[in-house]
């Protein structure tokens, strides 16, 4: 037995009880701005002396009062979301909502509409923040503004300004963290990788309630533990399809005798990239229109091309594309992830929240079994 | 109780000139003339303006579901390894590009070489994606954008004061979009967009929806009522599949003139009228009866759906730049139906404007908004009836009880 390295432990403690991780930073008196999906500019959120926190549901939660409100055909990682805002798990001074994915915005409007009828008086101050994708001037000319509008706002309502020094502080700490995300793949990548992928996804997530610093902090710690940890040796699997916001998936398929090496959503690898580089709001801007694809947002074509370089990078021995009951659009675009990957892949449809599903192990072992080459030991 | 009958001239004539138009889009297709297939709340007007023929995505989804050929298609897309549970309605047609569908309907969709659809959903910009993989077709993709808040009267806005309604940044957005839209089709098509005959088209539509406007009002105030819902939808429809041409302009006056003189003669859907029900959702297409079925019992007539009513204040917009004007029809066009709080408000201000009595709700899974829509209704006493049908296409529906379950409804809170 091996024994962890204290960094992944404070990652991995801050990661498995998030809500906890925000009440302790309430406690100190610190403002803390609740954000919903991956394109809330955190940097204005830091910027302006507050926390950015970004929330996930958990399969765990009971979803009964969203459900009323959302609806049961929404993505049930979104329902929990909402479900927790209502519990008021956790508690935040102020919600900005982006519009990652239609769930994401679609809880924007249930909040907004609950407040405006005075339904739920405990939900937070609620604001949209409307960063669009496609890969066009137009689009980024209306995200400027857009963030413009956010800066504004986040302006007043902590009552400082977001100056120059501020917005270049914010930008240079979240990039540090960005930084230190995208060297952590590495550890993952490697023909005996270091870190499984359950490992790399709280490392990365933990990020969700700390402040960037810290968050840069640990993961420099546990990239120079990396030498002292054991190394895996086992098939290979590249994730694909839809978003993680839970161990659940990750660790069900690991225990099984399988690493994950890479995966493609914004809870893992595909949190990190681009930096924003130069500290004004048209560097945020561009960094948030292109940043790194993910099924919710970008292009079948796009994504094929990410599955490409992703395959490339981790060298995995399969791809499993995991499609989760509500979330549809990853299924679209399996068949020419499929083809441009030039691995064996499968696809595991109709997944409920936080579950990998009994026919699951068996469908990536046959896949396994009928690629592996002939001659080849098991 | 009278038996379903072609009602309304006004509707036999649409039916008619809409086979007559999809034969003529065929033979021009095989004469070598571009197709665009675009999504019904995308901005057709320039398609119009410039002569390229388009046929309406959701309007081709609804000709395969009336000959209950949707299970086909979906099949095909299945087989093609794409999901066969994921926007099956805007994506009934992809199946049609991938394989040859044996006896089509109305002898098969022509390959289309430009399609258009916006990137509102996960899923649905993704169906153009593939279609945009296959030989010769281009996707052009609009973005939609989204608005932190809103005036809640869209209604009374929208038809001359949209940038108050829909925000600056949004119609800038949605300008530049269509901007390159006509660049787009100019280049790829040869065709030439000329600003005058932009104009007419946008005159005529406004003209249009004016009538259609005039019979909603017409229809709200008159009891008892002169048709039902059901009568009506393709005097209204196939008209707006075809907006911006003098026919759908004339369709919409002569559907309106059949209704006025139906006034006039005290003509009724149900003499003995009793109760007014409005239908929230899409129509019950595998139960048409379902909206006759209460009339007898007890005098409850449905009154509303949305096809009239979305006409008459969703497609209004004056201005002297019609290239903004049309930006402010499209760019929160799903907002004015599905996102609160201004589908709620609106479905109050038009059940009010219709005296309705009650409210038959059809909840799916996929209920955009739908707690919304009951709540507020029920908050301004108007009696909901909540339908829930999951999924349209897998007929988890037991007819006889569900219209029990309205039957005592209609008794115990509505009469
Ligand atoms: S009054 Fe209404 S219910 Fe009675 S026969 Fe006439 S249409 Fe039918
Ligand atoms: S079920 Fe309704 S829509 Fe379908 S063919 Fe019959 S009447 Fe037409």
């Amino acid at each position: 037995m091996s024994t962890t390295p204290p960094a992944l432990k404070e990652l991995r403690d801050a990661y498995d009880d998030r809500p906890a991780a925000i009440r302790r930073r309430r406690a100190t008196g610190a403002p803390v701005v609740g954000c919903v999906g991956a394109d809330v500019p955190v940097e204005l959120v830091t910027a302006a002396g507050a926390l950015p926190v970004r929330l996930s549901g958990d399969p765990a939660r009971d979803r009964a009062v969203a459900d009323r409100y959302l609806g049961t055909g929404l993505d049930p990682a979104a329902r929990s979301i909402l479900a927790g805002l209502l519990s008021g798990e956790p508690e935040v001074d102020l919600l900005l909502i982006s519009n990652d994915s239609a769930a994401s915005l679609r809880l924007f409007y249930t909040v907004r509409e609950l407040r405006r009828l005075g339904v739920e008086p405990s939900l937070p101050r609620t604001h949209l923040v409307d960063i669009l994708h496609l890969p066009h001037r137009t689009t980024a000319r209306y995200n400027r503004v857009r963030l413009a509008e956010t800066k504004e706002l986040l302006e007043r309502w902590s009552g400082r300004r977001i100056g120059g020094n501020e917005l270049a502080k914010a930008v240079q700490q979240h990039d540090e963290a960005r930084r230190r995300m995208l060297a952590l793949r590495r550890l993952r990548t490697a023909d005996r990788p270091a870190l499984r992928g359950e490992d790399a996804l709280m490392a990365i997530g933990a990020g969700a309630v700390l402040t960037a610093e810290e968050h840069a902090g640990l993961l420099d710690r546990l990239m120079l533990a990396d030498a002292g940890l054991p190394r895996h040796d086992r098939p290979r699997l590249y994730l694909t399809g839809s978003a993680h916001d839970g161990p659940e998936v990750y660790r069900a398929i690991e225990d099984a005798g399988y690493l994950i090496v890479a995966d493609d959503h914004d809870w893992g690898d595909a949190l990190a990239g681009p930096l924003v580089g130069e500290p004004t709001l048209d560097a945020l801007a561009e960094r948030y229109q292109y940043r790194d694809p993910t099924a919710a947002r970008s292009s079948v074509r796009v994504r094929a091309a990410q599955a490409a370089a992703t395959v490339e990078r981790s060298r995995p021995d399969l791809l499993v594309c995991y499609v989760r009951d509500g979330d549809e659009a990853p299924a679209w675009d399996f068949p020419a992830q499929r083809r441009a990957a030039g691995v064996p892949a499968v696809i595991l449809e109709h997944r409920r929240y936080g579950e990998l599903g009994e026919d699951a192990l068996p469908i990536i072992a046959d896949a396994l079994r009928t690629a592996r080459p002939k001659g080849e030991a098991g | 109780m009278a038996r379903r009958n072609k009602l309304l001239a006004s509707s036999t004539e649409a039916t008619r000139y809409q086979r007559e138009w999809f034969a003529g889009l065929r033979e021009a297709v095989a004469g070598g003339e571009p197709l665009a297939l675009v999504n019904a709340d995308t901005p057709q007007e320039i398609f119009r303006a410039m002569g390229i023929p388009y046929v309406v995505n959701q309007w081709w989804a609804s000709v395969v579901a009336a000959k209950r050929r949707t299970g086909e298609y979906l099949r095909t897309l299945r087989e093609n390894g794409y999901p066969d549970y994921s926007e099956q309605y805007s994506a009934t047609s992809l199946a049609s590009v991938l394989a040859e569908i044996p006896d089509p309907p109305w002898d098969g969709l022509p390959r289309p070489t430009i399609v258009l659809g916006d990137t509102t959903g996960d899923a649905s910009r993704k169906v153009f994606d593939i279609w945009d993989e296959q030989d010769g077709i281009a996707y052009y993709p609009l973005e939609n954008a989204a608005a932190d808040t809103v005036p809640v009267n869209w209604w009374d806005l929208m038809p001359e004061q949209w940038e108050a309604a829909i925000g600056t940044p949004r119609l800038d957005l949605m300008v530049a979009e269509l901007e390159g839209l006509v660049r787009f089709l100019e280049t790829t098509t040869g065709r030439v967009f000329r600003e005058s005959r932009f104009r007419e088209v946008m005159t005529l539509i406004n003209e249009q929806e004016e009538w259609n406007r005039r019979t909603r009002d017409l229809i709200a105030r008159t009891r008892p009522v002169p048709l039902r819902v059901d009568d009506s939808i393709s005097s209204v429809m196939v008209p707006q599949w075809h907006r911006g041409t003098v026919w759908a302009r004339d369709a919409a006056r002569r559907f309106h003139d059949e209704v006025a003189a139906r006034v006039a003669a005290g003509d009724a859907a149900c003499p003995g009228e009793r109760l007014r029900l409005m239908w929230i959702g899409r129509g019950l297409w595998y139960d048409m009866d379902f909206y006759r079925h209460f009339e007898e019992r007890h005098g409850a007539v449905f009154v509303w759906s949305m096809y009239l009513a979305i006409a008459a204040d969703g497609y209004i917009r004056y201005g002297d730049d019609p290239m903004r004007a049309l930006a402010a029809r499209f760019a929160a066009f799903s907002d004015q139906l599905y996102r609160p709080p201004w589908s709620n408000e609106w479905y109050l201000k038009e059940a009010r404007l219709h005296q309705v009595d009650g409210v038959v709700h059809l909840v799916g899974e996929d209920a955009r908004s739908g707690w919304f829509i009951t709540e507020t209704l029920e908050r301004a006493g108007i009696p909901v009836f909540e339908l829930r049908v999951d999924n349209v296409d897998q007929r988890a529906y037991d007819l006889t009880a569900v219209r029990a379950a309205i039957d005592d409804w209609l008794i115990t809170r509505v009469a």
